[in-house]
């Protein structure tokens, strides 16, 4: 659904998005990761139409964003979610929709239940005529992704869309985007938000300037290190030791008071008989547990690296 | 161009207007100083010389005096737009609207038009609200001292029909450029005066000191102010682009 090669965006001398290539399939959420400053805003202008690109090629659907009958066909069907609601604060909530339906082109009927449905989707509708102005930022924002969604979009650019929302606000804007993700609307996610990358997205892009990973949050974890098993035992000794150590599948055996810290290839196939040898050495298990890297350790770890680059 | 979608923005932005009590003040105080009370001083100022003049004498200083009043409807449609034009798009850079409004498919001339409406509209209907109630009042008196119609007469005809319009249109381009460099209402609104301060000025002297009939310095300055208008409409047509407005704008 949306395709980029070598996507290239300067201000002057200053490369704000530089040959960033990734591809996102239809009804996939796609997250987009990166400190303040990255380019993740920008890359949404150039895929939603709204700045040109410096280099490389972008295109979502059958449309190309550099030419301009195809960005109107484009705006038409992506709905774009940005970092400020940027909503009309004197007008109420069902004229705010109402103005953004009628430029999105969406026939009279088709709008005013569109509306309905959103708003009482997100538990607003009995307020509709109110001013936008009295509504806390939380229903704001909600508004606003209901105004991305006014005319039923293909694909949503939804650009940092729990900042600044307190917990709750968070969760309602997150359980609505999992609501989304089981219509199979295609999502491209910008976000800081590391949990919510990992609890909404099926694809995580970490960008600082340029692209430095594109994987399954899972994926993502499990490539800073290598997997590792933790054994809590009542006592170790050295009879478990060895018995551990003679395993073929223990890479690597690291001990802690009476942890057992072991690298292992595949723990889902050789934990049951790491135990077995733990138990047949005399060892008495507390726990197993696995220590894996979270996506903020890896996160940090590639940022890290891209910026000692 | 389609001109429905401009009208789309349009009608919003009257809607957003509506709900702004400056510009509701605005819009009905300027026409009315102009069109009621400047009328009375006037009539006021008639009144108080009348025993010194001839009948011819009279005659003659209505009609100076209904022109220099004609002239004051040019002053509305170059101050209204700059406070106007400010909510319309300042308002949008402080509500932060402007971005998901350029991301709609729209182009970037049917918004320009969309805005400038917005603001044409308004300010030439009260302008000539308040021009209606001006020569229904001067009518009124100088029927009740000559005894027929002071106005309208061809010189209020060309300065509504044509110069305001056009320094109607200036002004809201001038705003559309304005607004681009500043982040303040009032601050805009501040630099829209200042930039139709000269016109002003202009209009004034010229009024009390030309010697040319009232009908050529109006054609004059409406030759002048088409011609400013062709400039300035390809100057706020290149600041009022997407990329510019996202990118460069304040």
């Amino acid at each position: 659904m949306i395709d980029t090669e070598n996507l290239t965006r300067k201000f002057g001398s200053l490369t704000a998005v530089e040959n960033v290539t990734l591809h996102v399939d239809e009804g996939e959420v796609f997250g987009f990761l990166g400190p303040n400053g990255a380019g993740k805003t920008t890359t949404i202008r150039m895929l939603c139409c709204l700045i040109g690109k410096t280099g490389g090629q972008a295109s979502i659907g059958d449309y190309t964003i550099d030419k301009e009958e195809d960005c109107l066909k484009i705006r038409k069907m992506v709905g774009l979610l940005p970092e400020n609601v940027g909503l009309y604060d004197s007008l109420s909530a069902y004229r705010n929709l109402d103005f953004y339906g009628k430029l999105y082109e969406v026939p009279e009927a088709k709008r005013r239940e569109n509306i309905e449905h959103l708003l009482r989707l997100l538990g607003i509708w009995e307020r509709k005529d109110d001013a936008v102005g009295m509504f806390s930022k939380g229903t704001k924002q909600k508004i606003a992704i209901a105004r991305a969604l006014i005319h039923d979009p293909q694909v949503l650019f939804l650009d940092e869309p729990t900042a600044n929302l307190d917990p709750e606000a968070s969760k309602t804007v997150r359980d609505f985007v999992l609501d989304l993700k089981k219509e199979k609307r295609t999502i491209f996610l910008n976000t800081h938000n590391l949990d919510e990358a990992e609890r909404l997205c099926d694809r995580i892009a970490i960008l600082k300037t340029r692209l430095i990973a594109v994987d399954s949050p899972k994926n993502l974890e499990r490539s800073l290190y290598n997997r590792k098993t933790i054994v809590h035992l009542e006592n170790v000794t050295s009879p478990i030791i060895a018995a551990v150590k003679g395993l073929n599948a223990v890479k690597n055996l690291k001990t802690s008071e009476n942890m057992l810290i072991l690298d292992m290839d595949n723990p889902e196939r050789d934990n049951p008989e790491l135990v077995r040898a733990i138990v047949m050495a005399g060892g008495n298990i507390q726990y197993v547990t696995e220590l894996r890297s979270t996506l903020e350790d890896v996160y940090l770890k590639l940022i890290r690296e891209a910026s000692a680059r | 161009m389609r001109l429905w979608k401009s009208w789309i923005v349009t009608s919003k932005d009257l809607s957003v207007f509506k709900k702004n009590k400056y510009i509701l003040y605005s819009l009905v105080s300027i026409p009315f100083i102009v069109g009621v009370v400047l009328p009375l001083i006037f009539i006021y100022a008639l009144g108080a010389e009348a025993t010194q003049l001839t009948q011819a004498q009279f005659i003659n200083a209505a009609n100076t005096l209904a022109n220099t009043g004609s002239i004051y409807f040019v002053l509305i449609p170059v101050i209204l737009p700059s406070i106007m034009g400010s909510y319309s798009i300042v308002g949008e850079k402080i509500e932060k609207s402007l971005e998901p409004l350029l991301a709609t498919p729209t182009t970037d001339g049917e918004l320009l038009l969309g805005k400038s409406l917005a603001t044409f509209i308004p300010t030439m209907g009260v302008t000539y609200i308040g021009a209606v109630i001006f020569v229904t009042i001067m009518d009124v008196w100088s029927y009740i001292k000559f005894g027929f119609f002071l106005l309208p007469n061809l010189d209020l005809a060309v300065i509504l029909g044509v110069m305001a319009p056009l320094a109607c249109v200036l002004s809201v381009e001038a705003n559309v450029i304005i607004s681009s460099k500043v982040n303040d209402i009032r601050a805009a609104q501040n630099l829209g005066s200042i930039v139709v301060l000269p016109l002003l000025l202009f209009l004034v002297f010229a009024i009390q000191i030309t010697i040319i009939p009232l009908i050529l310095l109006a054609l004059l300055v409406s030759a002048t102010l088409a011609v400013a208008d062709i400039a300035l409409f390809y100057l706020s047509k290149a600041t009022f682009q997407r990329e510019e407005i996202l990118t460069k704008w304040k």
